[in-house]
């Protein structure tokens, strides 16, 4: 698998787009969590009008320990659909340039072609959960007091590590079978943004559970959005369901994958 | 010994049938052409066995070893047209591809000299010309110094002097002893650089076997003929006075000369000999030898159709 990536590697380390939007990512979204951590703090401190009074008491504060690790993992989630286009499009490339051909052709099985995929997209998890646990530390370090309890909320980078498995998962199943760029980039937008969440509506009418089991909206679920008052929240399954939720459909996504790749005609 | 047995192979594109039924095997150490109109199914054929297009039916063996995956990490393959990766440059192409045969990158300025883009290597391959694309194709193929080649169209895109290096190469790693498998539907190339030929037309294999072979061997029912040409200073003299020989079956003329077919027993000496008896003195006479491309015509008719 090692040995998988590095070649993998070698196809992108002078690749200008990987490194614009893996960059875009590495970048934004740290500024970006550290920025709105700041003005959400200064004004909680200054707060004078009702509004943001009624905020403060009703909303944990996100951006101090245990809370900041949810912050983190969701707002790193809001960034990484970035990393699911980037995963679309390394693989989309590949039959656009008929490279998936040829790397078969010059010995890699066909396995051996989705396991350097895969290996790429090991790769995007651990460094964008890194980058979780490394902004959710910062700021919660700087906005904390001293006493506060750091260690209670960190299961939350382990739900966005998650999280970010399944998204590429589904980003890597939609390349696999749409193989355009454009439209199976379109397609994954209109997952994640659309399709999911309507879903997830229809699905959790009269107070039903199952609209969280929707195939994003269960990991979506692990990472509710911090902002949100909990007297809101309306999910009464547990965490645990959802994980075991999250992982059978990266196995099924995985299971598909393999299945038509291994058995179709490589054309463009 | 067979490099590459075939057996039945079929393979369905929905309702289209691109291959039925062909079996054929490739001996070792042959230069193997597989000749046949644009759209008759070289390349599928070539896909096949390469494990990037799945059999509808039939089987395939590489030197009688079922397992293919590592044995094509020893074959070199250009297959259809240049796959590289446009961003990257000509030797960070090879590197991938030496990496993936699990090779070293000891061979690749050696195989970028072979075919002339050694100066070229640090540019990217989205800034190269068609046939240097081609050439880098090639390089690719002889990473690792492999004892089978593939090539499908291998002079597509090059220029007359690249097309005669090509040759070259090619006629000089068969003499190294390596199996060379070449589609082509260039009939020329076929016969100046192929030992053995399969032709294959709408996916049926029509003949296969030597070259001389294929070339000798009559279509059923019809008689062999050869193809003179020959000129004199008054060629419609001459083309009255040829009327009259026996052993004639058509008479062609142009501004270049004039072309006859005869039965075989004809020889250029008679029909000299027959012309200066009559008053003419040739200035040019010209046995061919049956070609491949009539061969190719009377196998698969004249019309292009697919």
């Amino acid at each position: 698998m090692l040995n998988l990536f590095k070649i993998e590697w070698l196809k992108i380390k002078t690749y200008r787009t990987f490194w614009l939007l893996f960059a875009g990512f590495l970048i934004f979204f740290p500024t970006a969590f550290y920025l709105s951590a700041y003005k959400y703090m200064e004004m909680m401190a200054t707060s004078k009008n009702f509004q943001e009074r009624v905020i403060k008491t009703l909303v944990e504060p996100p951006f101090i320990f245990p809370k900041v690790w949810l912050a983190s993992a969701w707002m790193g989630g809001l960034f990484f659909v970035l990393i699911g286009m980037l995963f679309i499009l390394l693989i989309t490339n590949e039959v656009h340039y008929r490279t998936h051909r040829q790397n078969i052709i010059d010995g890699w099985s066909r396995m051996d072609f989705l396991k350097a995929k895969f290996s790429m997209l090991i790769f995007f998890v651990a460094v964008s959960t890194l980058m979780v646990f490394i902004m959710g530390l910062i700021v919660g370090y700087v906005f904390s007091d001293s006493n506060a309890d750091i260690l209670s909320g960190i299961k939350y980078v382990g739900y966005f590590a998650l999280m970010a498995t399944l998204y590429l998962m589904l980003a890597f199943l939609i390349a696999i079978l749409i193989k355009r760029t454009g439209l199976s980039i379109i397609i994954y937008f209109a997952i994640v943004c659309i399709v999911d969440n309507v879903l997830w509506m229809i699905f959790s009418l009269r107070d039903s559970q199952v609209g969280y089991f929707m195939p994003l909206e269960a990991v979506d679920s692990l990472v509710p959005n911090p902002f949100k008052p909990a007297m809101f929240e309306k999910r009464t399954v547990e965490d645990y369901t959802l994980i075991i939720a999250a992982v059978a459909y990266i196995s099924v996504y995985g299971f598909i994958i393999i299945n038509y790749f291994r058995k179709t005609d490589l054309k463009t | 010994m067979a490099i590459l047995s075939i057996d039945n192979l079929t393979k369905n594109y929905g309702a289209i049938r691109a291959l039925d039924k062909v079996t054929l095997s490739v001996p070792a150490k042959t230069i193997f052409g597989i000749l046949g109109p644009n759209g008759s199914g070289k390349t599928t054929l070539l896909g096949i066995v390469m494990d990037i297009l799945k059999v509808t039916s039939g089987s395939y063996t590489w030197a009688g070893d079922q397992t293919t995956d590592e044995l094509r990490k020893k074959i070199g393959t250009l297959l259809e047209t240049p796959n590289f990766y446009h961003y990257l440059s000509g030797e960070d192409n090879l590197k991938i591809a030496a990496k993936i045969k699990g090779r070293g990158e000891e061979d690749i300025d050696k195989v970028l000299q072979m075919v002339n883009l050694f100066e070229r290597r640090k540019s990217k391959f989205n800034s190269y010309s068609l046939g240097m694309k081609q050439r880098l194709a090639i390089a690719s193929t002889l990473l690792g110094n492999p004892d089978i080649l593939v090539f499908d169209e291998p002079t597509n895109g090059l220029d007359p002097a690249g097309i005669a290096e090509i040759r070259e190469i090619i006629k000089d790693l068969n003499r190294q002893g390596k199996t060379i498998i070449m589609a082509s539907h260039i009939l020329d190339e076929v016969e100046k650089v192929c030992t053995h030929v399969a032709i294959i037309q709408k996916g049926v294999l029509k003949t296969v076997g030597s070259v001389s072979d294929v070339l000798n061997t009559s279509v059923s029912n019809q008689v062999n003929s050869i193809l003179i040409e020959l000129g004199a200073a008054d060629n419609a003299l001459l083309k009255n006075i040829l009327k009259q020989m026996n052993g004639l079956e058509s008479i062609s003329v142009d501004e270049k000369g004039i072309e006859i077919v005869c039965r075989e027993n004809i020889t250029a000496e008679v029909v000299n000999k027959f012309c200066f008896d009559n008053g003419v003195v040739l200035n040019k006479l010209n046995v061919k030898r049956k070609s491949l491309e009539t061969r190719f015509l009377e196998i698969t008719g004249k019309q292009s159709d697919r």
